[in-house]
C-alpha cells in the first residue's frame, strides 16, 4: 500500500521554471490547472502536523485539494529553494529540522 | 413617484436631515450598537429590506420561523432582529412606546421606536432557519450570540453615514440603483452576488446569466445588464479584503471584459448567515428591492460545509409562486476549465468530465498566495495585478484578511460627528 502523503503545492511561474530547468528538474513539475505547473512537495503525517504547528496560517485542506495550504509566500520560496538545492522533492525532513 | 419593492410594497426611505433631527433626538436614551446592527440600520432605513421598515416584532419572527412569511403574508426568510441584554433594558428603563437613540462610532446614528420587547427560543430559531441547531454552523453561532431580549420597531436614520473610499463609488440605495438602471435603459438586469475576486469561472457565470436573462429581447440595442452586488459585512480571517473584491469586479468592465453599457459594480451591507436556500430567498428579496429583474444562483449558493445539498438553493424557488417573488432566479451549474476544449466551458455542455479542471477557491487562492500569475484564460492579468495592488494599498501586504486588516482596516463607513 502506498503511504499517504500530504503535499505542499508550490506553483511554478516562469522564474521558478527557469531555475528548475537549470538543474534539470523541470520534469518534476506537474501540469495542474489550465497549463499552470505545480511542484507537489510531499509531507508525511508527522511532517504535516509540524508544518501546521510551526506556521499558524497554514491549513490542511482535507475537503478539496487534500494538500497543505495558506503557507506564507516566503516559506514557499524557501521550500522551493530547498528543492533546487537538493535536487529532490523529498526535502521536508531537513527543512523542518531548522524550526 | 412611488417605487415598489418586494411584496408589492412601497419602498420607504426613513432618513431625516441631521439638522432637523437634532431637536427630536436630544435627551433620548442612548444605545450603542455593534457593527452588524449598524449595517442593518442603514439597510432598513434606505429600504433595502422592504417591506421591513424596522426590526421585527415577535409575530413577524414567528411567521418567518414557521412558514417563511411576515404577518402580512409577504415571503421573508431570515429574521432581522435587534437584540439587547435584559440588564441594559432594566438599567435604562426601556419600555414599549419609547424611542431610543442608536449610537455607532460614538455618534448618534438612528432612532428605534420600541413597539415591542420580547424574548425568543434561539434554538428553535436556529433549527428552523438553518435546518440545524449545531453551534459550528456560523448562522447558528450568530443566533446563539444574541442577547436575551429583542426590541421590535421602526428605525429612522438621523445621521446618514459617509461611505469610505473606495466603497463610496459602489454604494447605491434602491432609489439610486433604480435610477442608474433607468439611465442605462435596461429592461432586464441580473444580480451577481459575490464575496470573491473574480476568476474566469465567475466571469462566465455572469456572462452566461446575462445571455439567459436577455433571452428573447431584441439584440440591436443593449437593454440587459449585469449588476455585481458584493456583500460587505463581518470579515473572517482568510476572506478576500473588501477593497480587492469591489475593485477587481469593477476592473472587469474598465478593462473591457464587460462592455461599459452592460455592467455595474455595487455593494450591499450584510453579514452572511450561510443559510443556503433560505439565504438565497433573502438575496432575491434584497435584489428585488434594488430594482433587478433576475438573480443568478450558482452551485452551493450561500452554503457552508455540508449542511445543504449544492442545489438546495435552486430548488427552494420551486416552492414559491412567481406572484410572491418579483425576481426570476437564473439557475446555473459550474463553469470549468477543459483542457480538451482548451477553454473555460459550462459543465452542462462539456462532455470531457474526466479531463475537466474545476475552479477551486482553494487552488486559486494557493496560486495567488504564491504570487504566481495564472494563465489569462483562468485569471485576467489586470485583475491579478489589481489584487496585488490592493494588497499593498489596503491589505497590509495581503489580499486576504489577517489580524492587521481586522484591527486597522478602513471602516466601510463612518458616522459624521453630530452635536446635540
Amino acid at each position: 500500500m502506498t503511504q499517504e502523503t500530504y503535499p505542499i503545492n508550490v506553483w511554478i511561474n516562469e522564474e521558478r521554471l527557469a531555475k528548475l530547468q537549470a538543474v534539470n528538474l523541470a520534469d518534476m513539475a506537474e501540469e495542474a490547472f489550465a497549463g499552470l505547473k505545480v511542484l507537489r512537495v510531499p509531507c508525511t503525517e508527522a511532517q504535516r502536523d509540524k508544518v501546521l504547528a510551526t506556521f499558524p496560517t497554514a491549513k490542511y485542506d482535507s475537503a478539496t485539494t487534500k494538500s497543505i495550504e495558506q503557507l506564507p509566500r516566503d516559506v514557499k520560496d524557501k521550500i522551493f529553494d530547498a528543492v533546487i538545492a537538493k535536487g529532490s522533492l523529498n526535502i521536508m525532513g531537513e527543512f523542518l529540522a531548522q524550526y | 413617484m412611488k417605487i415598489i419593492g418586494h411584496g408589492g410594497k412601497e419602498i420607504v426611505e426613513r432618513v431625516m436631515d441631521p439638522r432637523q433631527a437634532v431637536d427630536k433626538i436630544r435627551g433620548l436614551t442612548r444605545i450603542p450598537i455593534r457593527d452588524q446592527l449598524a449595517r442593518e440600520v442603514v439597510m432598513l432605513s434606505y429600504g433595502f429590506f422592504t417591506p421591513l421598515q424596522g426590526f421585527m416584532t415577535k409575530a413577524d419572527v414567528d411567521g418567518v420561523v414557521a412558514n417563511m412569511r411576515l404577518t402580512d403574508g409577504t415571503v421573508w426568510s431570515i429574521p432581522i432582529v435587534f437584540d439587547l441584554a435584559n440588564e441594559e433594558i432594566d438599567a435604562k428603563r426601556i419600555k414599549q412606546g419609547d424611542t431610543l437613540l442608536l449610537t455607532y462610532q460614538d455618534q448618534p446614528m438612528a432612532t428605534l421606536d420600541v413597539e415591542e420587547i420580547f424574548s425568543y427560543d434561539l434554538q428553535k430559531m436556529a433549527e428552523k432557519i438553518y435546518g440545524t441547531a449545531e453551534e459550528k454552523h456560523p448562522g447558528c453561532a450568530r443566533t446563539y450570540k444574541y442577547a436575551d431580549r429583542f426590541i421590535g420597531g421602526k428605525v429612522t436614520l438621523v445621521n446618514p453615514p459617509k461611505m469610505s473610499e473606495p466603497f463610496d463609488r459602489f454604494f447605491f440605495t434602491p432609489r439610486q440603483l433604480r435610477a442608474k438602471i433607468a439611465e442605462k435603459g435596461w429592461l432586464r438586469s441580473v444580480a451577481h452576488q459575490t464575496r470573491n475576486v473574480p476568476h474566469s469561472g465567475h466571469e462566465w457565470l455572469m456572462k452566461g446569466s446575462w445571455i439567459a436573462c436577455h433571452g428573447d429581447l431584441p439584440v440591436e440595442k443593449i437593454v440587459t445588464g449585469i449588476v455585481v452586488s458584493a456583500v460587505m459585512g463581518e470579515k473572517r480571517k482568510g476572506d478576500y479584503i473588501d477593497e480587492a473584491i469591489v475593485l477587481t469586479h469593477d476592473a472587469l468592465r474598465t478593462y473591457g471584459y464587460f462592455r461599459e453599457d452592460v455592467h455595474i459594480t455595487s455593494i450591499v451591507l450584510w453579514d452572511m448567515r450561510y443559510a443556503g436556500p433560505k439565504e438565497a430567498i433573502f438575496h432575491a428579496i434584497l435584489r428585488t428591492n434594488l430594482g433587478l429583474t433576475h438573480h443568478m444562483f450558482g452551485r452551493d449558493h450561500a452554503g457552508v460545509g455540508t449542511y445543504y445539498d449544492p442545489y438546495d438553493a435552486h430548488r427552494i424557488f420551486d416552492t414559491i409562486s412567481e406572484d410572491d417573488l418579483r425576481i426570476k432566479p437564473i439557475r446555473v451549474l459550474a463553469w470549468w476549465f477543459c483542457p480538451v476544449c482548451g477553454e473555460v466551458t459550462y459543465s452542462g455542455l462539456c462532455g470531457h468530465t474526466k479531463e475537466r479542471q474545476n475552479f477551486s477557491g482553494t487552488v486559486v487562492r494557493s496560486i495567488i498566495q504564491d504570487g504566481v500569475r495564472p494563465p489569462r484564460i483562468i485569471f485576467r492579468p489586470e485583475v491579478f495585478d489589481l489584487i496585488m495592488e490592493t494588497a499593498e494599498k489596503y491589505g497590509f501586504g495581503s489580499p486576504y484578511v489577517g489580524d492587521e486588516y481586522l484591527a486597522k482596516r478602513n471602516p466601510l463607513f463612518t458616522v459624521p460627528p453630530l452635536k446635540l
